[in-house]
């Protein structure tokens, strides 16, 4: 079976500083898969350059067998792959639904037509309810997302995130600065909506990690040093060495 | 009609009365704008009047056009005038194609020049719209200047210095009407003012007219939803560029000449001035601040040389001030009026605002005084205010004028803490308890 992702070799240097140094990882379809590692060890960077976001400087990535070189982010997303961000990603000003209903638009064929009126779509309006449903931000409907607290803008992210129904979905630390008990919110609703979906996310919080994903990459400066189930990768002495050691005497 | 286009009508549905304000597009501001657009001429009959909301009209359609830009899609362009210029000048060009011209009705003329708009649009949107901000301005900026440029450059089209002119009436003879009078003009562009604020409202509410919002606050999310940025900047560009165009036509089919003055960058700021003065962030705004705009050229421009000079101290003070325009002056009164506690605002507003007009009045014959003062030729002492007549070099106009601006913004001022306080009241729900 085609891994749903595919990164052979991939290189990224910003000028002479080389954030990314040859990195070799597949992702299964399905898998719930965690990347970790310390500060700077170019988590995000990974991530932009798998949505398209910057453009590798050597390697090869792919997602469900199609190279990605030169994709922008748009065509990437038409792909099948759904990002959310690091820093809260959304549209502070429209309403909540318009939010999650702008998500909808083009994985329901609108693409840029100016002929039909979007209030009159029984089926984007529909759409978008059982999104706000899922996220439980339905009492939030017709609010400006802008002004809704953190852990709420955080799962209307995700909402944007799964609503065009991709099917390899990438979160970057979805729970960062969040408390304990919006962290178990959004932990809980990441493994609903990514139910039968590839999940690729960035994670500090160890706990979080080692609940939801089956397997874990391990980051550090660049380059991968182990990859494996939880359980392996805790138990690798270099991954203890690099990084995790304190971090996993907590759990 | 594809099955999920249809309206619910379903009543069982517990959601249907929440869904119902976004399915409907509300009707009643359309029906009274269309009656009074039928009744005005019959209120207004001079033949003034009737110019001036000639020029109201295609204002309008402009300055709506420019929003799609500025306040729907947000790029900013100082060059917009070029649109409409261009869709006007194919509009003469066309009146004077004695055959073709006399085998077209004149109502359907605006559309050649909404697609000559659009045309250009294409050609420059295919480059200006890759990127948003500074980029797109500086490009609009260039080819403003480009195009105004060729006016003299590329006569044949243009004109040179003294421009195309034309015959409306030569056309095909619509139902019997020629417009040969100015009357006849007013309902034809009338006409093409609500079919265009119309479908430019029904953009708004499409798929793409959405995402252009979406492209506005948030680009990279856009793109991350599948969306180009830059085709739908560039799709409302075009569109843009063929309402510009008929906004074009009409003055053309109105003032049956063109000329460099239609599409330099000055008319370009002016529509910039128009729609932020009016509020970009809705889209009535432009209407109301073409309508000002144009009341404000046209009248007070009969009153004083110095117009442009207190047009300039609006537009800096909205910029300042209001960043939502007159629009948002408006809807910022939708809460108090919710809540039913307008009227406790009236009073507040007239002591407040009533003293400050008093000192806006004083601090502009001040002005006026000084201007006639250096400006009339020696020895022409009298001038005219506020139809008054008095001699500008005694002392006595200048001490009612100094005091009545001191006393009426000092008054101002002292006031306006009890409007402020009245204003929190009025936003503040009843039974609601605030620090």
């Amino acid at each position: 079976m085609t891994p749903a992702l595919e990164l052979h070799g991939v290189k990224k240097a910003f000028g002479k500083a080389e954030i990314i140094r040859g990195l070799t990882l597949d992702i299964g379809m399905g898998e719930r898969h965690a990347i970790i590692g310390p500060n700077g060890a170019g988590k995000s960077t990974l991530f932009n350059l798998i949505t398209g976001r910057f453009a590798p400087t050597g390697g090869r990535i792919q997602l469900k067998g199609q190279n990605l070189a030169g994709k922008a982010p748009f065509e990437i997303n038409r792909m099948g792959l759904s990002r959310s961000f690091q820093i809260t990603n959304i549209f502070p000003k429209m309403t909540v639904f318009e939010n999650v209903r702008c998500s909808l638009l083009w994985s329901m064929g609108y693409r840029y037509n100016f002929w039909s009126m979007v209030g009159r779509s029984r089926a984007l309006t529909e759409g978008a309810e059982a999104v706000l449903e899922q996220i439980n931000l339905t009492a939030r409907r017709d609010l400006p997302a802008g002004v809704l607290s953190y852990a709420e803008q955080r799962a209307l992210e995700i909402g944007i995130t799964i609503a065009g129904g991709a099917d390899v979905i990438m979160l970057d630390e979805p729970t960062a600065g969040m408390s304990h008990s919006e962290t178990d919110y959004i932990v809980e609703l990441i493994r609903t909506v990514t139910e039968n979906k590839t999940l690729v996310m960035v994670e500090h919080d160890m706990g979080v990690v080692f609940g939801l994903a089956d397997r874990i990459s391990v980051l550090v400066y660049g380059e991968i040093i182990a990859t494996g189930a939880p359980e392996d990768v805790r138990a690798d002495p270099r991954v203890q060495e690099a990084y995790l050691g304190a971090a996993l005497e907590d759990h | 009609m594809t099955e999920t286009d249809q309206i619910t009508t379903d009543p069982t549905k517990p959601a249907q009365r929440m869904r119902a304000g976004s399915m409907t597009i509300p009707l009643l501001p359309w029906i009274v704008a269309a009656a009074l657009l039928m009744v005005l001429p019959f209120i207004f009959t001079a033949n003034s009047a009737i110019t001036i909301m000639n020029q109201m009209a295609i204002t309008i359609i402009f300055a709506l056009a420019y929003n799609m830009l500025l306040g729907q899609g947000g790029m900013l362009s100082f060059g917009h005038a070029v649109y409409a210029g261009v869709g006007g000048f194919a509009c003469v060009h066309i009146m004077n194609m004695d055959d073709f011209f006399a085998a077209i009705p004149l109502p359907v003329l605006p559309i050649f020049g909404g697609l000559m708009g659009m045309g250009l649009a294409t050609i420059v949107g295919s480059f200006s719209t890759r990127k948003a901000g500074t980029v797109f301005a500086m490009i609009s900026l260039g080819v403003g200047e480009l195009i105004a440029a060729c006016s003299v450059i590329i006569v044949a089209f243009f004109g040179g210095e003294e421009g195309i002119s034309g015959d409306r009436t030569y056309g095909l003879p619509t139902f019997g009407v020629e417009f040969l009078q100015q009357i006849e003009v007013y309902y034809l562009i009338a006409l093409w003012l609500m079919i265009s604020a119309a479908l430019m409202y029904l953009y708004s509410r499409t798929p793409l007219g959405r995402m252009a919002n979406a492209v506005r606050d948030n680009p990279e999310r856009a793109e991350f939803l599948g969306y180009s940025a830059r085709w739908v900047r560039f799709y409302s560009f075009v569109a843009s560029g063929f309402f510009a165009g008929i906004a074009g036509a009409l003055f053309a089919i109105n003032y049956e000449i063109l000329t460099e003055e239609n599409l330099n960058t000055t008319q370009s700021g002016i529509i910039l001035l128009v729609t932020f003065l009016g509020g970009v962030g809705f889209f009535f705004g432009p209407i109301i601040g073409a309508i000002v705009f144009t009341l404000v050229q046209t009248v007070l421009s009969l009153q004083t040389e110095l117009w442009g000079f207190y047009l300039g101290i609006i537009f800096v003070l909205t910029v300042m001030f209001f960043p939502g325009g007159l629009a948002g002056l408006i809807m910022m009164h939708a809460g108090p009026l919710k809540t039913g506690k307008l009227g406790r605002l009236v009073l507040p507003y007239v002591k407040t605002l009533g003293s400050g007009l008093v000192g806006c009045l004083g601090a502009a014959a001040l002005i006026e005084m000084i201007f006639h003062a250096r400006h009339a030729s020696t020895g022409d002492h009298e001038m005219t205010l506020y139809w008054t007549t008095f001699d500008s070099h005694t002392v006595l106009p200048w001490v009612i004028a100094a005091l009545a601006t001191g006393l009426g913004f000092h008054i101002a001022r002292s006031t306006a803490p009890a409007l402020a306080a009245a204003w929190h009241d009025a936003n503040t729900p009843e039974g609601g308890r605030t620090a």
